[in-house]
């Protein structure tokens, strides 16, 4: 039942402390570093985030405590009227109601300020209002300070209730103050519960336990109930009066028969007829106490009201059931005879025999050990002997493991023969769709001299580039025309090409060969027939060394001219003239810019 | 004594080769070398390691759907040793051998057809392109034209004969 919860139930803080755990809590769980500069969506969602968690943080703890405290409908009656007479139904059901009607307006707060968040547009903004958020908040629950407090008082009592279990048997002691209730369960329990002279020592209930039968008991003892009506009792005797209401209990009604209560005998049997209706449906026992003191003997015939049992009687006999207790458990079930047949214990006839062995002591079969011992050097291990094969002959076979990097293991299968066949065959099929053909298509030789000749180019090329990238480009760099092409390497690499190179004397590059043959007849010097020849021949005018025929000539002339023609236009003195004469031109750099982009200036 | 498959390459592991990780699942890793192993612990995906037999089986370099390919499989209950079966085994694994052996060169060969292809047709581009590079254009025409003009003779004079 709701038994076990009265102690579990959580701290309820005071309502500074709550307040203080709550915001520190937000402070330290969520992010507190923003700047002004961030976007606005990141800001509104970091005070977002801060208003939530503080009304998350609230919102839990608050439906904590309503979840923990027990709701005095749903707990048994007997703990709902204790609970009332103790800490009034009214004012638990008000605090409770309280913390509900808190937490709403903390949830409706949070949802208000979050939804006015959104249209938070700078960072102050959005400050102002979380921190407006918070302080609401904080606001509702200072005003839930006295709601608090009470329910924390109310659980500390609730949690040093005695646990009395409803259902369970229970005897209920009830009478006088001072009659000898408590003396009674403190000899019959292991209760140690305060016994003193005066009245009124017991102030709440008791709850002892004890064995009876192997069953365990529940003995509540109770405060002394005085006799006057419901209406003029005070909280002590209520909890008495609710005890007997409510449990179903067997009543143990003591009376004081030597009077040293303070009570004359006639007044207890005025209360006894006056709580007679709470026995309904009870078993009811009256115990005559302190008989010790005064015996029943000396009673005046006039009180022959009250029943003879003498509680002390009951006490003793209990007391001697505990002594044989343990003996009692113990109990051998023996079957009864229903026929006349002997029925002795089965023994099998291994055990018998495994016995008759074991007391003979004789050797068993030839160990290892012996073997080791009979062969002495010779011994070698071998457990391949015990193993349990289909053919024994083959137990001291060698058995291969690897081949070539393969497991053996890995190919064992029974039908490993059949899976073979289906593979084999479907390889000669294979085979005979030809897919093993070497397709070797033989190449016409067309193609067989594209490849040579393709191979040969990239050859080329290849050397070209290595050329190419030994050439000294850090160094003095001298002009192409500088060094004078032989005639050899022109012709050479001409012939590599392809040309027929063979008769090539009266060509334009072997001019000088040609007059330095023609120098050395020695002959009368002819006049010169034209300027050219006074010249020295062997170097044609540069307009015409290298040129072909006259067509080359015209486009040589045409990208001579072509190549000038834009430094010409830009004034340039050459290829090598890169003088700007104005480097920040004024009317470009200088002014304000009017209309027009400010793409560039 | 068991040849293990390297988690990392595939390659076989044999007894007293490289090392073998546990893991806190209990699932057993076991590599070759110390490059398998580097690379398993720097968290490299052996299906996305170009070296790896992994990523060729799954990138399709290699032949993976293969009847040859299901005789090698662990098994995990282990078969009484029977000598028939064991020998009739081995025989059968040196064929199974072969065919797989086969059939993969096989794959990897159509694979590379399309590459011959191509090759073809860029030497074709090529000597297109560049063959002034080891050939002048009018190379051997002045022979050409030679010989014409002397077959051109020969036919006239033959023409006025």
């Amino acid at each position: 039942m709701a038994l076990y919860n009265f102690k579990k139930i959580m701290v309820v803080p005071t309502a500074k402390d709550f307040i203080d755990i709550t915001l520190s809590k937000t402070q330290r769980k969520t992010p507190t570093v923003i700047h002004k500069h961030y976007q606005i969506h990141r800001i509104r969602h970091f005070y977002m985030r801060k208003v939530k968690f503080t009304q998350q943080n609230y919102h839990d703890r608050l439906s904590q405590i309503l979840t923990d405290f027990p709701k005095l409908d749903d707990v048994h009656p007997f703990y709902a009227d204790l609970m009332n007479v103790l800490y009034d139904k009214d004012h638990f059901k008000l605090a409770l109601g309280q913390i509900n009607i808190a937490k709403n307006l903390i949830d409706n707060v949070a949802k208000d300020y979050v939804r006015l968040m959104k249209y938070g547009d700078s960072l102050y903004r959005c400050k102002q209002l979380k921190r407006a958020a918070l302080g609401r908040m904080c606001t509702i629950l200072k005003r839930q300070k006295q709601s608090l407090e009470y329910l924390e008082q109310v659980r500390q009592h609730l949690s040093r209730l005695p646990t009395i279990d409803p259902n369970t048997r229970t005897l209920l002691l009830c009478g006088y103050p001072n009659v000898g209730k408590s003396s009674f369960i403190n000899k019959v329990t292991r209760a140690d519960v305060e016994v003193q002279p005066y009245a009124f020592t017991t102030k709440s209930l008791f709850v002892g336990h004890m064995d009876y039968k192997y069953l365990r008991w529940q003995v509540v003892d109770t405060p002394g109930i005085l006799d006057h009506p419901l209406e003029e009792r005070n909280t002590i005797e209520m909890q008495a009066i609710t005890a007997l209401a409510h449990l179903r209990a067997a009543v143990l009604y003591v009376m004081d028969v030597s009077e040293q209560c303070g009570h004359a005998l006639s007044q207890q049997l005025e209360l006894f007829n006056n709580i007679r209706p709470l026995f309904a449906n009870k078993p009811l026992i009256v115990m005559a106490n302190k008989c010790d003191v005064r015996k029943i003997s000396e009673l005046s015939e006039e009180n022959q009201a009250c029943d003879r049992l003498l509680a002390h009687r009951v006490d003793t006999k209990m007391k001697t059931k505990k002594v044989h207790d343990v003996l009692n458990r113990l109990h051998l079930a023996v079957p009864t005879k229903r026929d006349q047949k002997e029925r002795p214990p089965f023994i099998p006839e291994g055990a018998l025999l495994r016995r008759k062995a074991v007391e003979m002591d004789a050797p068993k079969r030839k160990l290892e050990r012996d073997l080791e011992v009979e062969l002495g050097d010779d011994y070698t291990l071998n457990l391949q002997k015990y193993w349990d094969l289909m053919n024994p002959e083959e137990k001291q076979d060698k058995i291969p493991e690897v081949w070539e990097g393969h497991n053996i293991a890995d190919y064992i299968d029974p039908e490993i023969m059949k899976r073979l066949e289906d593979l084999e065959r479907e390889e000669e099929l294979r085979e005979k769709a030809g897919e093993y053909d070497s397709e070797e298509e033989s190449e016409d030789e067309e193609m067989q001299e594209i490849r040579q000749l393709a191979s040969q180019i990239r050859e080329k090329r290849k050397l070209k580039i290595l050329t190419s990238k030994e050439k000294d480009t850090q160094g003095p760099r001298m002009p192409r025309t500088a060094k004078k092409v032989e005639r050899a390497t022109l012709e050479k690499e001409m012939a590599d090409l392809g040309l027929d190179m063979t008769d090539k004397d009266d060509s334009h590059y072997a001019l000088r060969s040609r007059s330095l043959v023609r120098k050395r007849k020695r002959e009368v010097s002819v006049p010169p027939m034209s300027r050219t020849r006074s010249q020295s021949t062997s170097r044609p005018p540069r307009d015409q060394s290298g040129v072909r025929d006259a067509k080359m000539l015209k486009k040589v002339k045409t990208m001579m001219k072509s190549s000038q023609k834009e430094m010409n236009r830009q004034g340039k003195k050459g290829e090598s003239d890169r003088h700007v004469f104005d480097v920040k031109p004024k009317h470009l750099l200088a002014g304000k810019r009017k209309s027009g982009s400010t793409s560039r200036r | 004594m068991r040849i293990e498959k390297c988690y990392f390459c595939s390659a076989p592991v044999y007894p007293g080769h490289g090392m073998k990780f546990v893991r806190n699942d209990c699932k057993v890793f076991g590599f070759c070398r110390s490059k398998c192993h580097k690379n398993f612990k720097k968290k490299r995906n052996p299906r996305k390691t170009r070296w790896t037999k992994a990523f060729r089986k799954s990138v399709g370099k290699e032949l993976t759907l293969d009847y040859s390919l299901e005789f090698e499989k662990r098994r995990n209950i282990p078969v009484k040793y029977n000598r028939e079966l064991w020998s009739k085994t081995v025989e059968a694994m040196k064929k199974v051998e072969s065919i797989k052996n086969k059939r993969q060169a096989r794959f990897i060969l159509n694979r590379l057809k399309k590459g011959k292809e191509l090759e073809k047709a860029a030497d074709i581009t090529e000597v297109k392109k560049n063959i002034h590079l080891i050939r002048a254009p009018h190379a051997g025409h002045a022979k050409q034209l030679e010989d014409k003009m002397v077959q051109k003779l020969a036919e006239d004079v033959e023409m006025d004969e």
